[in-house]
């Protein structure tokens, strides 16, 4: 064979490796995700994608909340968005009403009948990611918080049941209380505060006049009651300032608190922090109505995202009832499918179901005021409100008024 | 004549294209940001992000107004000039006794320097560890020794001394290091002639060391007081702000205007009057501390 010859056909076999990889050239598909929330279920989920899409890496990154939203902020900013990021309730509003998400009305269109989405989501988790008919975000996980108690430290105080109301509540943290101990743990995130507010009757955001309502008579009544149970009761202590809201839930696995107010998103802590804990879940409260907080994470895909097809198909998978039930079983987080609700093996849990119980009543106090734009401003204004009623023993209504004052300024302001 | 003038131009050309990346990297990562910057803080909204519309003077004038932006720069001013203050101090104090004879100098040295080189994320948690106050190990050692228990960043009035203290901790060994470094830079002939006058210890430390180590003292104070008056991390990590905004620094505020409100051209204004705020700040030091001693 002639060197011409042998060159010519060296040549050609090059290009035809180069033309296999490049049909087969490497994609990356970036997620942002919660660190606590990456579960084996999830995990095996994006195996499976990268099996199914050869030549594609999903890039799974994990951050807490607070860091995640940085990193989110300066991404879009220098036009690196992620393709698919999972939201902690409030964002997919804000960011959609300033044009930043792709609305998912297309691939519903396409692939809703099959995923059962909308009709098989809670109807407020589907509401809650949709504005003017379009769908932002879709529900991954739907929670509420209610009460979670030590069934020992009742008992030795001589209560055998949980209590249903205020009244109730607050002779049990009284009688549980002694030295290193105490009867309720409050939580310093301000969010923990607004199951008080809508069990007395009140509300933080009255969307038919555009102010907030944390001012009114009920609502400081509910925070006075918290602040009475740490200050004038002493059967809880001031909760530790800072950026995380595991606090209450450090002090409940070490058995030094008697009751909490949490959501699933503690179950995971607490059995693997102190396995022998004796503790259960239990009805939220009622005192002129039984009422809590609903949370809970959303999925969206980024106005700017490289790959929105595939992150369209990465979380249909990520929201089938088989991954629900993989996600949840193990790691206690509750899911917004009715037909997750319906489960026999969720109803038969005896944790999940009990957490599941709440869903009906809960409420998702951002929903309307995320719709305002000012959402952030407000729950900063209303954290500050209740940290200065907690922490400086201030009068509830006064301070309430005085923060309220600004908050409606700062609703009002364009 | 001529051939010293192309000489001349052939050297400056050298020196430009040495200089070449240093300017580059000024341009980029300095006057870039500070121009972006101050061109954002004349929008309303998301000017790198989103929707936004411009608005002239507007964020500037609503900053003046705000009073949580007066309170946090007031609360700034105060962590700054006693973080600088405990800071130098006792790091003047402690490089002159270990510059001395001291039995394992260098140890004591090493000791006090190692808190500097942890990220703060660490010394956030194990300080966050230690004065927790129902569990942390400070409280257990208060309650062993009969003494009534603290909780020390729960309560307002104890939350921002407890940051300064811990950010003093951290910093203290560098500005220890610094003054040593020039503490051994003064001619010894200083000491032993003020020796042969009489002088005491006490007074060659006032009369020599203190006006000597001027300079050193205003490059240390330049640089502790801009590294304050930006500092994030101390609050986000130890107490997030609280509690009831006892340690809402001016750095975290703006950050929480940006990153949580979304309200990003605010805080761009926000930004660029603390830069002024700095200049003004450094330019008062350079006036009052700036004083070169000559014997």
């Amino acid at each position: 064979m002639k060197l011409a010859d042998r060159l010519s056909r060296c040549i050609a076999v090059a290009l035809c490796l180069y033309g296999v990889g490049g049909a087969a050239r490497a994609e990356t598909l970036k997620v942002y995700w919660n660190a606590g929330h990456a579960y084996q279920a999830y995990a095996d989920v994006i195996k499976k994608f990268e099996s199914d899409h050869p030549g594609w890496t999903v890039e799974w990154g994990r951050f807490q909340w607070p860091d995640m939203r940085t990193k989110l902020v300066a991404d879009l900013s220098v036009g690196n968005a992620p393709d698919l990021v999972a939201e902690p309730g409030g964002w997919v509003p804000e960011f959609a009403l300033q044009g930043m998400i792709t609305p998912l009305n297309d691939f519903v269109a396409k692939d809703g009948k099959d995923l059962g989405y909308p009709q098989d989501w809670q109807d407020f988790s589907v509401d809650r990611n949709t504005i003017d008919g379009k769908y932002y975000g879709i529900q991954l996980h739907l929670t509420c918080a209610t009460l979670v108690y030590n069934v020992d430290m009742l008992k030795e105080a001589g209560f055998h049941k949980p209590p249903t109301n205020w009244q109730e509540f607050r002779k049990v943290a009284i009688a549980t209380s002694k030295r290193g101990k105490f009867g309720f743990a409050p939580n310093q995130v301000a969010t923990y505060y607004t199951p008080w507010i809508y069990q007395n009757g009140g509300a933080l955001y009255d969307s038919a006049a555009n102010k907030v309502a944390f001012d009114s008579p009920q609502s400081a009544q509910a925070i006075q009651f918290v602040a009475d149970l740490i200050h004038k009761d002493k059967a809880a202590p001031l909760p530790v300032a800072g950026a995380d809201y595991e606090g209450p839930q450090k002090l409940f696995t070490a058995g030094r608190a008697a009751m909490i107010l949490t959501g699933p998103w503690d179950v995971s802590p607490i059995k693997t922090g102190n396995p022998k804990l004796n503790w259960d879940v239990a009805p939220s409260l009622t005192e002129k109505q039984q009422a809590t907080m609903s949370g809970g994470v959303s999925l969206f895909i980024p106005k700017t995202a490289k790959h929105p097809a595939e992150a369209w198909d990465l979380l249909k998978r990520f929201v089938t009832l088989e991954t629900e039930l993989a996600a949840s079983l193990p790691n206690g987080m509750t899911m917004p499918r009715k037909s997750w609700a319906a489960d026999p093996k969720v109803k038969a849990d005896p944790v999940l179901g009990k957490f599941s119980q709440c869903l009906p009543y809960a409420v998702d106090s951002s929903a309307k005021l995320s719709l305002t734009g000012k959402n952030a401003a407000v729950q900063d204004l209303f954290k500050a409100a209740i940290q200065d009623i907690l922490y400086n023993d201030k009068p509830a209504q006064e301070v309430l008024s005085d923060y309220a004052g600004r908050a409606n300024a700062a609703l009002g302001h364009k | 004549m001529r051939l010293l003038n192309s000489r001349k131009a052939r050297e400056a050309g050298f020196a430009y294209i040495v200089l070449l990346p240093a300017i580059a990297y000024f341009l980029v990562y300095f006057f870039y940001p500070i121009g972006v910057e101050l061109w954002a803080s004349f929008f309303r909204g998301q000017p790198l992000i989103g929707q936004s519309e411009f608005a002239g003077f507007e964020n500037y004038r609503q900053a003046l107004m705000d009073p949580r932006v007066r309170a946090a720069f007031g609360r700034t001013i105060v962590f700054a000039t006693l973080g600088t203050f405990c800071t130098l101090v006792p790091a003047l104090f402690l490089a002159a006794i270990l510059s001395g004879p001291i039995k394992a100098a260098t140890t004591i040295r090493a000791i006090i320097f190692f808190p500097y080189i942890i990220s703060f994320v660490i010394v956030a948690l194990m300080w966050k560890s230690l004065l927790d106050p129902y569990t942390g190990m400070l409280n257990v050692l208060l309650s062993f020794l009969d003494l009534p228990t603290q909780n020390w960043l729960s309560t307002p009035s104890t939350a921002l001394p407890t940051i300064i203290a811990i950010t003093v901790w951290k910093d203290i060994g560098y500005a220890m290091l610094i003054y040593i470094a020039a503490i051994q830079g003064i001619p010894k002939e200083l000491y032993e002639a003020a020796e042969v006058d009489g002088a005491s210890p006490a007074q060659r430390f006032r009369r020599i060391t203190i006006p000597l180590l001027m300079p050193t003292t205003l490059f240390l104070a330049v640089i502790s007081m801009i590294a304050h008056l930006q500092d994030l991390s101390a609050p986000y990590l130890l107490t997030g702000g609280g509690p009831a905004e006892a340690t809402r620094l001016y750095a975290l505020h703006v950050y929480e205007v940006a990153f949580l409100e979304l309200n990003i051209g605010y805080a761009s204004a926000l930004s660029f009057l603390m830069f002024i705020a700095i200049l003004a700040i450094t330019f008062v030091q350079f006036r009052f501390l700036n004083r070169e001693v000559v014997y």
